[in-house]
């Protein structure tokens, strides 16, 4: 018990410091008890044992902006948010969302003047006890946005949220949620700019999306993942009757994580696709799982998956399909490619088909894993090209369909630098 | 420029420890066209993979020289740059890398830094060779031979040719799998590129690409090495009289070298 209460002391010290109602405290005490409740999870090819659940120590001092995040922020014309290691520190909403009555605020906002939306919709799709690390994350969380997109309302320019974690010792518990109301359509990008760091600490983060009927939401992602904490990653949109979720996450990483990015079509007619693009360098060893959860009746879905891995690195890659009894006329689609550049590197590219409906539509799926193919190197430089150019741009050549679908010419380049970095090493 | 010079002497080639070049003399100067043929499993095809560098080939003796620059010295991507080409007879595909994109990054390699082609003259200069080998304009941004069928891929390396402009190319049965009008398409585009400027290396099975591409000498290989070297008339005989004549003639019983065309 000593445990629960010396570290039940960072619930408080958080949900004081930002000033939060009881019904708030008592959600993440509860949320707390639940982690410390919950045994060791156990992963098929990810080893927790010698990981650690340590948080680190609550502070409120922020940190400064990195040169190159302002940077890269100033030359953000759409709504953002930025903060550093989840405290606000620049926040935006562009008059057109305004006027169409947009919520963009951080999320511990949104539960004091938005509560009846927030209450209603936190925690509905990535609940608390559904992994010891979503407990943790409703515990501890500090930082994140709350997106409410009003009935009706169609707006081209991204949101984005961008996130800095320095080298403080304290975990990272970003929280967001985002909720497209009936026959809305948005883009929602979150940017991660993170520092190795020498403290062993165990992070998670969490995305809620909720695709009301007929919405349509394109969910992006640039991130990078370094050494120290165990990164736990939880991302998932529930999408509603013929509402649509698309995502494109493109990770450039050398840390430990474990991800989950997952559509759970609901609705009748929902659709959904997951484009993911990697790069894994170093000694990255992260286990992702792309998941397709067919409730629905004629939903459809598309997983992609893309990866090239350098060094020593270790990915996992799942494609997951799940079709429940019920979901009739489901359709799934399934691509799984992974190229090991260098012969140290490790890669599983892991299919699961769970279908418990007797009337599928179409089911496929191809994964593979391989290095690249000396032939196609040998073409490249019989016509004058220098071997470290013909690699990149074989490498390219499977990974740009991915990057050219991220939403926005910064996230892109900022992808597109971060992947040179390490091909051009 | 002076013409190129390409001398191949004593070459003596390994696949998997096994010999199937056995002392092989080829000199060529730009202006000429050279053919070399012979029944399959000779070693034409080694000689060309051998002298483009393919790693699988291993040369244990004898030289190659480009404009007397030593071509074994070098990696693949500088035998490229020095001028050597080698269009292939079975050309790898790469999804994802367009066309034109992979034309114009190997223009670019071999003019160097500082004298890239700007990216308008490129696309120009690839449209009219496109359009003069028949080549629809949209497969400069399909994918690099994906998808391609046999004739398109060999026109495809015919492409590459004409806009690489190389020193000395190598053709490897470059009309394999070409009905008659593809045959006189890629003839054609050969037959433009004809000058002192460069030089031809032209390997076939068959005498009828030599119908339209007036070889100046032509060479039979058996054995991993030349056996019989003459004029065009030497591949006229060939086609009339098959090769058993030549093969009694030379007292061998066995022309092959134990591996596949």
């Amino acid at each position: 018990m000593t445990e629960l209460n010396t570290l039940s002391g960072q619930v408080h010290r958080v949900s004081s410091a930002l000033g939060e109602p009881e019904w708030l405290l008592a959600l993440r005490e509860e949320a707390w008890k639940r982690f410390v409740e919950m045994p060791q999870p156990w992963i098929e090819k990810t080893d927790l044992s010698k990981r650690t659940w340590d948080t680190g120590t609550f502070s409120t001092d922020v940190e400064k902006v990195p040169q190159e995040v302002q940077a890269y922020v100033d030359g953000i014309e759409h709504s953002y948010a930025l903060f550093v290691d989840g405290l606000l520190v620049d926040l935006k909403l562009t008059d057109e969302a305004k006027a169409a009555g947009v919520v963009y605020q951080t999320i511990h906002e949104g539960a004091r003047l938005n509560g009846a939306v927030w209450r209603k919709h936190f925690g509905t799709v990535v609940a608390t006890d559904e992994s010891k690390w979503a407990a943790l994350n409703a515990g501890l969380f500090v930082g994140g946005v709350f997106l409410h997109v009003p009935r009706n309302v169609q707006i081209e320019a991204p949101f984005e949220t961008v996130y800095v974690w320095t080298g403080k010792e304290f975990g990272s518990y970003p929280r967001s949620l985002v909720v497209a109301e009936e026959l809305s359509d948005i883009q929602y990008v979150e940017t991660t700019f993170s520092s190795a760091r020498d403290v062993k600490v165990a992070s998670s983060h969490v995305l809620e999306v909720v695709a009301m009927p007929s919405s349509r939401v394109h969910v992006a992602a640039a991130d990078e993942w370094h050494k120290g904490p165990t990164y736990f990653l939880t991302r998932r949109a529930k999408v509603e009757k013929d509402a649509d979720v698309r995502w494109t996450v493109g990770d450039t990483s050398d840390g430990f994580g474990v991800e989950t990015i997952e559509n759970v079509l609901q609705g009748s007619g929902a659709t959904g696709l997951i484009r993911v693009v990697g790069l894994g360098y170093g000694r990255e060893h992260f286990e992702l799982t792309a998941s397709m959860k067919h409730v629905g009746r004629n939903t459809e879905s598309e997983i992609v998956m893309h990866a090239a891995l350098r060094d020593r690195a270790n990915t996992i890659y799942r494609s997951r399909t799940e079709i429940v009894k019920g979901a009739v006329g489901a359709g799934s689609e399934q691509h799984d490619r992974m190229i090991m550049i260098d012969g140290t590197a490790r890669a599983d590219a892991i299919p699961m088909l769970l279908i418990d409906e007797n009337d599928v539509n179409r089911c496929g799926h191809a994964a593979s894993v391989g290095k690249i193919d000396p032939t196609q190197i040998y073409y490249l430089m019989s016509r004058g090209i220098p071997y470290a150019q013909a690699m990149k741009m074989i490498i390219w050549g499977y990974l740009s369909d991915s990057v050219d679908a991220l939403p926005t010419a910064g996230v892109r380049d900022l992808v597109v630098e971060r992947i040179e970095r390490e091909l051009g090493r | 420029m002076a013409k190129p010079d390409f001398r191949v002497n004593d070459l003596r080639v390994n696949i998997d420890g096994k010999e199937i070049l056995k002392g092989l003399n080829l000199h060529i100067q730009g202006g000429e066209i050279h053919a070399i043929m012979g029944p399959n499993g000779t070693g034409k095809s080694t000689l060309a993979s051998a002298l483009m560098g393919h790693p699988h080939y291993e040369v244990t003796g004898g030289s190659a020289t480009l404009d007397g620059e030593d071509l074994l010295e070098m990696s693949v991507d500088e035998r490229a740059r020095a001028g050597l080409f080698l269009a292939m007879q079975y050309p790898a595909e790469v999804p994802g890398v367009s066309n034109a994109n992979f034309i114009r990054q190997a223009l670019n390699a071999r003019l160097g830094e500082g004298n890239e082609l700007p990216v308008l003259k490129f696309h120009r200069m690839l449209q009219e060779k496109m359009k003069a080998l028949s080549i629809d304009p949209e497969f400069a941004e399909r994918y690099l031979n994906e998808g391609f069928s046999g004739g398109e891929k060999k026109r495809n390396e015919i492409l590459q040719m004409s806009m690489l402009e190389p020193r000395i190319a190598i053709l490897d049965e470059i009309d394999s799998g070409l009905d008659i009008d593809a045959l006189k398409i890629v003839a054609n585009g050969v037959n433009s590129l004809r000058s002192e400027n460069i030089g031809f290396l032209i390997i076939t099975h068959y005498q009828r690409l030599l119908n339209y591409i007036k070889p100046d000498y032509v060479h039979v290989m058996m054995q991993g090495r030349i056996v019989r070297s003459g004029d065009a008339t030497l591949a006229e005989e060939l086609e009339a009289k098959g090769y058993d004549w030549l093969k009694a003639e030379l007292g061998i019983e066995d022309e092959t070298v134990g591996v596949e065309a």
